[in-house]
This record gives structure tokens, sequence and C-alpha cells, in this order.
């Protein structure tokens, strides 16, 4: 059972990463106009040869299944070109930012579980008094915040203002306000949910025998309610960490956060499109590997899958 | 024509809305909504300035009886622009969401429908879709399409699709296994009356609740992207690309940051209350759970 479950998610995962790279090998034909002409619009003085130099260079004279091919190829060997300005290689320079943007995301979801939780338990526990409903009238407040919002409000008034963190860059004090900007935002989702897992848990047959049984309420809260509640939230933290991932994208833009995302609205911007397909790649990757280590850690914490393995 | 087939879907009896305004949920939601639509809708008669006319009054005038929500960096009228915004945002939610919820109703029907290798070949390319995450596909379409408020709308539109089909096909799936649907294919009904007529009705309840708290998401991405200045290009009054073009000005105009903003969470806000008085005055156990998304 649990051998099975894996092996599908895995399977799962490798499809996905496959689609990717046909995804983006397609990605530079789906371009209205000529992509090349639009590549070097912002370089002065390049003439049709060297745009026909440039497009042989890149391939795009190739059939496509050629192209398709020789890009696996080269993805095998590590090389996923090299950027239209400055020349550099796509991967090396995705790899080098990639572990800033997983620090924000993860700092982010360490923020999130740590605020979310307590909240949406005590309002579980609760349930139906003023304590849940400010709660959850502040949860759904701050699911409708927009992080851009958020972290240029924080910014403002903590770096710009107080003076307290630095306003932009890389670095450990750097991170701080990002974090909290996409930590909040999802702190909120993360105590809906937990509210209305637990809430289920609650009304169930095996808490009201526990009840019954006369236990004490802290010891059904402990062992049986906690337990049972926090399986479908560990579930959903795989989903949680790819919105962490995409909204580490804006977040990244307004701090200045040197990860992927801002790589890759810089790309867009510029028009690089080796760059472009190289950040797509590289963050479907990350979410797919990402996932299948959540779901592998939660396979291994849930009896009910362990031990039918 | 449906007489046979007791539908799920509540009547639409002064009876339903009156349960969705009785919460205050729905309620708060509904006053901004109806503020939202007269802001957009009158903001020819109403607005005290052109949106989009340079010096309006003098740059960065603080909030005041003739410029109610300020100047911005080019003298432009604050108010006027959130109005106009207003317009906007609502026109995008619409075609974001209206994208999303028609392929992916088609998808997820015909899933559900078809049954056999068809449905496990949509079905498990939304599954490949949805695990590309809604910021990744809406990013790749306008590094595709170019950078352009339509653009951004489509690519939101689309990004949303998977999310729509597995719902549509979720919700399809258990009503075609309903005693009713049997009895409407021994009746002789065949694939269009199925799906016209008996499917599709008994799943848009559950769709209208997700399509609603769907305009939220999509105001919040697209607003996201004309933030990244992805979207709305100048001189558009959106409310994101606002944000973006006054951050500079901060400091001295505080003003240029709060009302866009708010005016995105208060528009988020109550698509959001909208979505859930919906579904705690429908059947609140059949539909998706709030932890849907």
């Amino acid at each position: 059972m649990m051998a099975r479950y894996l092996i599908r998610r895995l399977l799962m995962g490798v499809t996905t990463i496959f689609v990717t790279t046909i995804a983006v090998t397609l990605l530079i034909h789906l371009v209205p106009g000529d992509p090349v002409q639009i590549m070097y619009a912002q370089s002065q003085g390049t003439t049709p040869e060297q745009l026909e130099a440039i497009r042989d260079r890149l391939g795009l004279n190739d059939p496509l299944p050629l192209q398709y091919l020789s890009f696996l190829g080269r993805l095998l060997e590590g090389d996923l070109g090299q950027t239209i300005r400055g020349q550099q290689p796509v991967l090396e320079l995705l790899l080098e930012r990639l572990p800033n943007t997983l620090a924000l995301a993860g700092a982010a979801m360490v923020l999130a579980v740590a605020i979310g939780l307590p909240i949406g338990f005590l309002a579980a526990y609760r349930r139906g008094s003023w304590v849940d409903s400010t709660l959850m009238i502040a949860a759904i407040a701050g699911v409708s915040v927009p992080h851009f919002w958020l972290g240029l409000v924080l910014m403002f008034v903590f770096a710009v203002n107080l003076g307290w963190l630095p306003v932009a860059g890389t670095g450990p004090a750097n991170l701080i306000l990002p974090a909290i900007t996409l930590g909040l935002s999802n702190a909120a989702i993360v105590a809906r949910m937990t509210r209305s897992s637990m809430i289920d848990v609650m009304s169930q047959d095996f808490v009201r025998t526990a009840h019954a049984k006369g236990l004490p309420k802290a010891m059904i809260l402990n062992a049986h309610v906690m337990r049972a509640g926090l399986v479908p939230i560990v579930t959903m933290m795989g989903l949680q960490f790819t919105y962490m991932m995409g909204g580490a994208i804006v977040v990244e833009n307004i701090f200045a956060w040197n990860g992927i995302g801002r790589l890759a609205i810089d790309a867009i911007f510029q028009r690089d499109y080796p760059l472009i397909q190289g950040f797509i790649l590289v963050f479907a990757t990350t979410v797919v590997i990402v996932s299948l280590l959540i779901d592998l850690a939660y396979a291994l914490l849930d009896p009910r899958i362990r031990r039918s393995a | 024509m449906t007489a046979f087939a007791p539908s799920d879907a509540p009547r639409r009896t002064r009876s339903f809305w009156w349960r969705v305004l009785m919460q205050p949920a729905g309620a708060i939601a509904c006053a901004i909504i109806v503020l939202l639509l007269a802001a957009a809708g009158l903001a020819d008669l109403l607005a005290p300035h052109d949106p989009t006319r340079m010096a309006a009054g003098r740059p960065l005038t603080p909030p005041s009886l003739a410029y109610p929500m300020g100047t911005d960096e080019l003298g432009r009228d604050v108010l006027s622009r959130i109005m106009y915004g207003a317009r906007l945002t609502l026109r995008i939610g619409a075609i974001a969401v209206g994208i999303s919820l028609v392929l992916g109703l088609t998808v997820g029907l015909l899933a559900a429908y078809l049954r056999g290798w068809l449905e496990a070949l949509l079905m498990r390319s939304v599954d490949v879709l949805f695990s590309f995450t809604e910021t990744l596909i809406a990013l790749a379409f306008v590094a595709v399409l170019g950078p352009s408020l339509t653009n951004a709308m489509i690519a939101v539109g689309v990004a949303g699709i998977p999310f729509y089909a597995r719902t549509a096909y979720a919700s399809a799936l258990s009503e075609r296994s309903k005693p009713w649907f049997e009895g409407a294919v021994a009746a002789g009904a065949g694939p269009g009356r199925l799906l016209f007529l008996h499917l599709l009705p008994n799943v848009m309840p559950t769709m209208i609740v997700v399509a609603t708290l769907g305009l939220s998401n999509a105001i919040l991405a697209a607003a996201a992207l004309s933030f990244l200045g992805l979207g709305a290009q100048p001189p558009q009054p959106e409310w994101g690309f606002m944000l973006s073009a006054g951050r500079d000005f901060f400091s001295r105009a505080p003003w240029l940051m709060l009302f866009p903003g708010l005016a995105i969470a208060l528009t988020v806000l109550a698509f959001n209350l909208a979505g859930d008085a919906l579904r705690e005055a429908m059947d609140p156990r059949s539909l998706l759970r709030e932890d849907a998304r």
C-alpha cells in the first residue's frame, strides 16, 4: 500500500517534469512574432545576419523533434544554455539563486505553521464563541490582504520609518521582513485549515466515546484530537509549500531578495527566453521534489499508511 | 424537464438570498460589492477628474476636499483612479474566472461523463497542470504573450483551469452515481441531455461557490502580476500597478500606499465573504470544505 502510493506519486512527479521539458521546448515557438527579434529588440544594432546566426546557435532552425532531443541531451549534461544578456550559463545562475528562494519559502512556512496552527486549534476548541469568531474574522481578513501590499507596508514601517531592519538586499537580517510577509499571509490559510480539520475530528464518534468514558479533557485533546486532526493538515503541507514558492516570486521582487523569482521577472522583462525556460524547469522540478519529500514524511508519520506497508 | 432529477440546487427563492444576507459575512460582502459596482458603474458620473489626466492637481497633494484621496506623483486624482480601477478590477475578475470556469467545467464534466481512457487522459493532464502551480502557469503565459493587462487576465484564467476542472469532476462524479442519473439513462436520455440538463445544473451550485471564491483569487493574482509590471501598463488605473508606481513616494505620500492596497483588500475580502456565505446558505455538507484552496 505504502510502496504503491509512493510509486504512484513518484511516477506523477516524473511525468510532470517530463511534460515540463516538452512545454519549455514549445514555449519559444508559441511567442507571437519572431522570438529572436524580440529577444534582441533591446540591444541596438543587431544585423539580420547576426540574428540568423543566433537562431542557428539556439537550434531554432532545426525540426521540432530534433530541437527537443538536443534539448534533452544537453539537459542530461546539465546544460540549459546561456542567458541572452551576459552570456551566463542558465543552470548555474539558477542553482546559485535557488537556496535563497528555498530559505525564504522555508522560513515563511515555519512562521505560517507556528502562527496558524495554534490559532486554528484555539478557534476549533472554542468553537462558536467570540474567540472563534474574532480569530476567524482575522483569518479571512488575513487571506484577503495582498502579500505585496503587506510587504510594502511592513517595509515602510519597519525599514523606512523605524529603521529597525534593512530595506532590501540579501543577507540574514534581510530575510526577516520577506519571511514575515509571506508567512503571515499563509498563516491565515493554515489557521482556517486547522480549524476545519480539528472540528471534523472533534465531532467524531471516538472523541465522543473518550468523553463518555470520562477521560480528562486535556488528555482527549492531546492524545485523540490533536493526533488525528494533524494528519490532514500535514497532507496539505505539500500544497502549502507550492503556494510559498509562488508567493516568494512576488515577495522577492519587493525586497530585492536574490532568489530565482527575482531572476525570472527580470528575464520576462528582458525577454531572455533561455533563462525563462530554465526558470520554469527548475521551479517545477523543485516543487515536485519538495512535495514528494513531504508526502514521504507524511506516509512515514501516518500509522495507517506506514503499517500497511 | 428535469422533474425526475431532484436537484440539490437551492431554489432561487427569497428565502435563499435571505439566508445569505442574514449572515454577517453575507451582509458585509453585499455592502462592499454594491459599493464596488456603484464605483465602477458610475465612475463617469461621479469621478471628480479624468483618471489619466496629469496635473489635475499639484503632484503629491495630500487628501483634501478637492482631492479626497490626494494626488499621485503625476498630479492625477487618486479617487478617480480608484473608481476607474474598480471597473478594471471587476472586468479582470469576470474574464479570468470566466475562462477558468467554462474550460474547467468542460473538462471536468466530460471526464466524469465519458469515463474510460479519455477520463484518465483528461484528469491526469489536469493533475500535471495542477502540480505546475498557478503562479508558474500564469508567469509562463505572460512570458510567451508579453506583458499586458489582457494577457494577464488570460494567464490568470488559464492558470485556474486545473482547480475548476478537478472540482467540477469530483462533483459530477458524485452526481452521476446517484439513482436519478441512472433513471435518466434508463429513460433513454442522450449524451447532450445528460450533460447539459442533468449533470450541469447539479454541478452548478458547487461551481458558483468556487467561482465566487475564485474571483478573489483571480483579482489577487492579476493585481500581483500588475504590481510586478507584467499586467496593466501606464496610464491604466489598475490598483496593483498604482501600488508599484507609487512605492518610491510612500514616505512623502503615504496615501499612495494606503488607498490602492485597501481597495484590493476590501474587494478580495468581499468575494471571500460572499463565497463563504453562499456556501453556508446552500447545503454546507455537500459542498467543498473551506480548505479546498
